[in-house]
């Protein structure tokens, strides 16, 4: 009875379309937020912030990306990682070549390219799908890695390839320590996952899903499918883009190639099935929950007394049956499991 | 008959033919639709009434033949142009966006009159919330319409087949359309749900004006809804004229007992 929303009439279509038009849930939402940005900061140690907080926050943010275009609009990518590349490599080179160039400046341009390449390799999408697409996205994930290898430019003509990433000063504040970073991720994290949301509760979301379900009654009824797609493309692309950016200037402190492989990419699209195919909510439980197995399955491995090399063949196991479960099971993920267990506690303790 | 007057020609299918490798699914079809009439196409299966449908907003593209909409000439319609000039429709098998809300679905009906751009739409800001809204009032007055209210915010594969027909009326409703091209909207309804789709396609008529080409196989609902109905059979028309007329035509009576 705590969870209702009896009694709680929306006056207009303005409150009714509301990100959150249940109160209990916006509470939830400012808690959530108050905690993430003044509670954690004050108490979570550095491990904390560089090994779970930071990574999480990031992978959300390009499990978000993926889930615009494969959740929303359908469009199966294995490309994911090559797209946050393009992200990363584009703000280090427009910070190193353009004097004074501002991070976030940087970072929004670093995605405008991943959004740009996007489009470019998106094109196929208008022809293929499926099967096909996924292995023409997959063709990008190493032609992009490759390309970043062989075209010593983009390295600035670093000799192994990997390059230390600038330091991020934003209106004379420094960011170096993984609290000041954690801060830093986590506002745009926010602010890029509020304007997810719009976007899939206006025009555009709804136009993705429309193409993704019944593409012939899209076009009937108005929608561009080639517009459409490639939107879907770029929105998607720009955000893993920025996370791409993200990871190399928060998370790893480098700028390299490698650090973007065909892992990433499937280790993305893991979140976004486990988390919740088409959910804004299942990005973060899917990259929430894939960031803290391995530190959970390690802390059990330590307890049991088990030998350490145990640790990373059970992570595959569990990965394994769990992605088997999610496909099998229950296709929307965490989120569906959330929100049924939400819809229980709302008629609860009276379930008839 | 009500009062409402029906008026000048809107659309006009001159010698239309379309194959698909050998099958002649339409050979040489000439009629005409009069604004704010419900015109019925109806003929034994196969005949190529669907087909025809595809034709007239763009989705098959006949080898002869012009469609003239609106007094312009030609070959063959573009789908998003259909749309655009105020030709919306409903399918034999339903067609709605399955993952989605009933609200949703309907809302999709809207997308033409949206003109704020996706990066807009991102940040919820001035014109996109505006517009937001206003197609929420329009829809809303659909969904009262249609007497959807109670199944709002509900996803549409969980809802019975007879309220999912409807909800596709709606959002084709949604794009305030010109022409509604309905194909089948009661194919597979028991009685009681047959008579609230017939109301409905009546009321659209009579309160929006809106001119209705209707497929349907319920033989006393063409005869009691129609002012004027086209009878095809493999391809050919066979028929066309007011209902009476049809009824009484020795081709179709041949066709139709041929058939059964
Ligand atoms: N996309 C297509 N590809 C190939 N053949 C088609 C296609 N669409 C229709 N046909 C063929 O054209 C002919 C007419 O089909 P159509 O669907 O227009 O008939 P219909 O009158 O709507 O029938 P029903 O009452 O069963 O809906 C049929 O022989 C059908 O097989
Ligand atoms: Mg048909």
């Amino acid at each position: 009875m705590i969870y209702r929303e009896a009694g709680q009439f929306k006056t207009s279509y303005e409150k009714d379309s509301q990100i959150f038009p249940i109160a209990q849930d916006r509470y939830a939402v400012v808690a959530l937020l108050l905690i993430a940005f003044v509670a954690v900061p004050l108490m979570a140690t550095p491990y904390v912030f560089s090994a779970i907080l930071i990574p999480f926050l990031i992978f959300a943010l390009a499990t978000l990306g993926l889930n615009i275009l494969t959740g929303y609009a359908g469009q199966m990518s294995l490309g994911t990682a090559a797209f946050m590349a393009v992200g990363a490599f584009a703000s280090y080179n427009f910070m190193l070549r353009i004097e004074g160039m501002p991070v976030l400046v940087a970072f929004v341009l670093g995605g405008v390219c991943a959004a740009i390449v996007g489009i470019v390799f998106g094109l196929p999408s208008l022809r293929i799908r499926g099967f096909y697409l996924a292995a023409s996205t997959l063709a990008t994930q190493f032609f992009v890695v490759w390309c970043l290898t062989k075209v010593p430019w983009f390295t600035n003509n670093s000799s192994s390839g990997v390059i230390t990433a600038q330091q991020i000063e934003i209106l004379g504040f420094k960011f170096d320590t993984p609290q000041e970073k954690y801060l830093l991720v986590l506002a745009i994290v926010a602010i890029m996952a509020l304007m997810a949301k719009n976007m899939v509760r206006s025009t555009v979301g709804r136009s993705w899903m429309a193409v993704r379900d019944m593409d012939v009654a899209a076009e009937v009824i108005g929608f561009r499918i080639m517009r459409t797609k490639l939107t879907a493309f770029a929105v998607s692309s720009f955000y893993c883009g920025v996370a791409g950016a993200l990871y190399a200037y928060c998370y790893l402190g480098t700028v390299e190639p490698e650090a973007y492989n065909l892992d990433v990419s499937f280790r993305i699209l893991f979140m976004v099935i486990i988390g919740g195919v088409g959910s804004i909510l299942g990005s973060f439980l899917g990259a929430a929950f894939i960031v803290l197995l391995p530190v959970v399955l390690s802390v059990i491995v330590h307890y049991t007394g088990l030998p350490n090399s145990v640790t990373s063949n059970l992570e595959l196991m569990v990965f394994g049956a769990l992605i088997i479960f999610f496909l099998i099971v229950e296709p929307h993920g965490l989120a569906r499991l959330w929100q049924i267990g939400k819809e229980k506690l709302r008629l609860w303790p009276f379930p008839h | 008959m009500s009062e409402r007057k029906i008026g000048d020609v809107i659309l006009k299918v001159d010698n239309i033919s379309l194959r698909f490798g050998g099958v002649k699914a339409l050979t040489d079809i000439s009629f005409d639709v009069r604004e704010h009439e419900i015109r019925s196409i109806i003929g034994p299966n196969g005949a190529g009434k669907s087909s025809m449908l595809n034709v007239i907003n763009g989705v098959y593209h006949p080898q002869e033949g012009t469609v003239t909409f609106h007094g312009e000439v030609r070959r063959d319609m573009d789908t998003h142009q259909a749309a655009e000039h105020g030709i919306a429709r409903t399918f034999q098998n339903i067609a709605l966006f399955s993952g989605m809300s009933v609200l949703d679905n309907i809302m999709t009906g809207r997308n033409l009159k949206i003109k704020s751009s996706f990066v807009e739409q991102a940040l919820w800001f001035g014109r996109a919330r505006r517009e937001e809204m206003e197609n929420r009032r329009v829809v809303e007055e659909i969904i009262d319409f249609l007497q959807l209210q109670h199944v709002r915010k509900t996803p549409v594969a969980r809802l019975p087949y007879g309220i999912k027909k409807r909800v596709e009326l709606a959002r084709a409703l949604a794009a305030e359309p010109k022409m509604l091209l309905l194909d089948e909207p009661m194919a597979g309804m028991n009685v009681e749900e047959k008579q609230d789709m017939c109301r409905f396609v009546l009321d659209t008529n009579d309160q929006f004006g809106t001119t209705i080409v209707l497929i349907e196989h319920d033989m006393g609902v063409v005869m009691d809804i129609s002012d004027r109905v086209v009878v095809l059979d493999y391809g050919k028309k066979i028929g066309d004229g007011a209902p009476d007329e049809v009824r009484n035509n020795p081709d179709v009576i041949k066709a139709y007992l041929g058939a059964h």
